[in-house]
């Protein structure tokens, strides 16, 4: 719908190959959300293409989940406007949003304590965008029970699962609601190292499932390995954009992140060799 | 590294893919039945008070299944369910004198409360927590100064001696009262399972995740208080049957619809037996407080109110719910009673206490 004339500020869609992929799966447009007089988000625009992972880093209070929030309605805009598959969905409701193909995952988990963790993923295929009915959604839950290795504590209830669990249940229930459009709201945050490079493998696996994904996380090797490209925010707006390299070894993104100081430093062994420079940023960060 | 456990006892042990889902609903179905079916059989006794005593407790127990299905199911404590008793009984009441049978009147009264439940409950369904509270406990209120004031039925004086049958017909009204009970019943074992339910259940547990799925639930919110109103003032039509008069301080009384809160909150809200059981034991401790000739029938009704929700949070059902709860499959059952029992004590220490 949104040709190349109304390219999204910010991406480098210059080429003709930029083009023709960037048919703008989902575009924000001057997005600003405002709690009281503080800006949390700053007139943003960004876009996903189709089937890409499109990872979010930022210092605390970047407005990473704010984005998510407003991505998938939970919080209204102050002004902008966000285009899902050329739609505007920026006045829709949540649940719209779902039936639309949006899902998300909250940074803290909420499961349904009361229900069974089956019964969790139950509810969200249910009523998501299949609107299954109760057979069909229960062979769903139980394939993605098994898709994200809960299947054995299906029948456990919230309070019996460990952090990572609750995780994965979470991941699973949002993936019962059939997304095209993915929101991982720092799903890796409290996990062990080892769960990290499984949760790096599943989301992999879901992607290539054909959904498009944006990753909000603090972990830097994770984040960088996963994403396909990255975006920094900082108090709000966006201070770099692109592959996950070079906008580490990014000196705005060093700056932001460590201080001037090092910025300054790291200035230097870039322009001599770039590389080391990497490895030296992802050891401090 | 949970994970890997739990991958090395699936190679280990695989489970059957189709676990066995449990049948609760089924179980407590038949017990609500059976304890519905057991109270059928107090006219045999020929006991006029027992009978007036039962008449009375089968009637607070549907008011509290109804309430169930908003306050329990939907966690929204709505107080002012009176609300739709009162207008129950007054649309009885007034097509009665209006020379209407009487079946035409209960009908109406349903539909009016129906109708009524989703206009209130439009904006007041926006809002959460103690705000939701006091704002039904308002509209109750409020209706019953509009019947007093506008002189609706004889104003504050209500309705007395309707051309109903009354005490001729006591073992019809609780048998009325039993099967309105039954239907509530059946309704909701229903909606446990079905995706009105899960959806009801869903809002509760976390309003903003279930929205994150795709509930829509503003307007479940709003289908879940008009379910709750209409067996609610049908149970109001039966009243003024039975009752043949009545005044709005009776029938618009707001210690009903706090008493239906915490009768069920001590049986166990969002459970199916939860009604049921508090009901029984609330009220025949109320009516023990009452013959005991003390005149601190409601202090000690209060004080007992305390003590049960500081040692049983959200009423027994969920503590047994919480003992017979699925442990690891492997446990003997020796070892499972002491982990239920385990699980009972944290139960209570977590969310009492």
């Amino acid at each position: 719908m949104f040709d190349a004339t109304s390219q999204p500020t910010g991406s480098d869609g210059t080429s003709p190959f930029e083009k023709e992929r960037s048919s703008s799966f989902l575009k924000l447009v001057d997005t600003t959300k405002h709690f009281g007089g503080l800006p949390a988000v700053d007139r943003l625009s960004f876009s996903v293409r189709r089937g890409d992972i499109l990872g979010i880093i930022g210092p605390n209070g970047a407005g990473k989940s704010t984005i998510v929030n407003l991505i998938s309605g939970a919080l209204p805009l102050t002004s902008g406007s966000i285009y899902y598959q050329g739609r505007d969905i920026s006045s829709l409701l949540t649940n719209r949003r779902v039936y639309l193909g949006i899902a998300r995952v909250f940074q803290i988990t909420k499961p349904f304590m009361d229900l069974d963790v089956r019964q969790n993923v139950l509810v969200g295929a249910l009523f998501g965008r299949h609107r299954m009915v109760r057979s069909a959604a229960l062979r769903m839950a139980d394939e993605l029970l098994e898709e994200v290795g809960l299947a054995h504590k299906a029948h456990f209830k919230g309070d019996q699962l460990t952090i990572a669990d609750l995780k994965r249940l979470e991941l699973a229930r949002a993936l019962a609601t059939g997304p095209q459009l993915l929101l991982l709201d720092e799903v890796m945050a409290g996990l062990t190292s080892t769960e990290v490079m499984e949760a790096v493998e599943l989301i992999r696996k879901i992607n290539d499932m054909g959904i498009t994904i944006i990753v909000i996380e603090h972990i830097m090797q994770a984040i960088k390995s996963v994403s396909d490209r990255i975006l920094v925010l900082h108090h709000g707006r966006q201070i770099a954009e692109g592959q996950p390299e070079t906008v580490l070894s990014d000196p705005k993104v060093i700056e932001t992140y460590l201080g001037k100081r090092y910025a300054q430093q790291y200035k230097r062994p870039e322009q001599v060799n770039g590389s080391s420079l990497d490895e030296n940023t992802q050891s401090q960060i | 590294m949970t994970t890997n456990i739990g991958q090395l006892a699936r190679v280990t042990k695989p489970l059957p893919k189709q676990t066995k889902e449990r049948r609760t609903w089924l179980w407590s179905l038949l017990i609500g039945l059976a304890i519905l079916a057991a109270i059928a059989t107090v006219p045999a006794y020929g006991n006029a008070a027992l009978l007036h005593t039962w008449t009375w407790i089968v009637m607070v127990i549907v008011l509290a299944q109804s309430w169930n299905f908003i306050g329990g199911y939907t966690g929204y404590a709505a107080f002012g369910n009176v609300a739709f008793f009162g207008i129950g009984s007054y649309s009885v009441g007034l097509l009665v004198l209006a020379g209407l049978p009487f079946w035409v009147g209960l009908i109406v009264g349903g539909i009016i409360a129906g109708v009524f439940a989703l206009l209130i409950g439009l904006p007041v369904l926006r809002l959460k927590g103690h705000y939701f509270a006091i704002a039904t406990l308002g509209t109750a209120e409020a209706l019953r100064e509009f019947v007093e004031v506008k002189d609706i039925g004889g104003g504050g004086g209500g309705l007395m001696s309707l051309p109903l049958p009354g005490l001729n017909a006591y073992t019809i009204v609780f048998y009325a009262f039993i099967s309105l009970s039954v239907i509530c019943l059946f309704i909701t074992a229903v909606l446990v399972r079905s995706k009105f339910g899960y959806a009801l259940i869903a809002i509760r547990e976390n309003e903003q995740a279930a929205e994150a799925l795709g509930i829509h639930t503003y307007w479940y919110k709003v289908g879940a208080f008009v379910l709750s109103a209409v067996p609610t003032a049908l149970a109001g039509g039966l009243y003024a049957y039975w009752a043949t008069g009545f005044d709005p301080g009776t029938v618009f009384d707001r210690s009903i619809s706090v008493e239906i809160v915490l009768l069920t909150f001590l049986g166990g809200t969002g459970t199916i037996l939860g009604p049921i059981i508090g009901g029984i034991l609330f009220e025949t401790a109320s009516f023990q407080f009452q013959t005991s000739g003390l005149s601190l029938h409601n202090t000690l009704l209060g004080f007992s109110i305390i003590v049960v929700t500081i040692i049983l949070p959200q009423g027994l059902i969920r503590l047994l719910q919480e003992f017979t709860r699925k442990s690891a499959p492997d446990l003997t059952a020796v070892n499972r009673f002491m982990e239920g029992l385990q699980r009972v004590r944290r139960y209570i220490t977590a969310n009492g206490i």
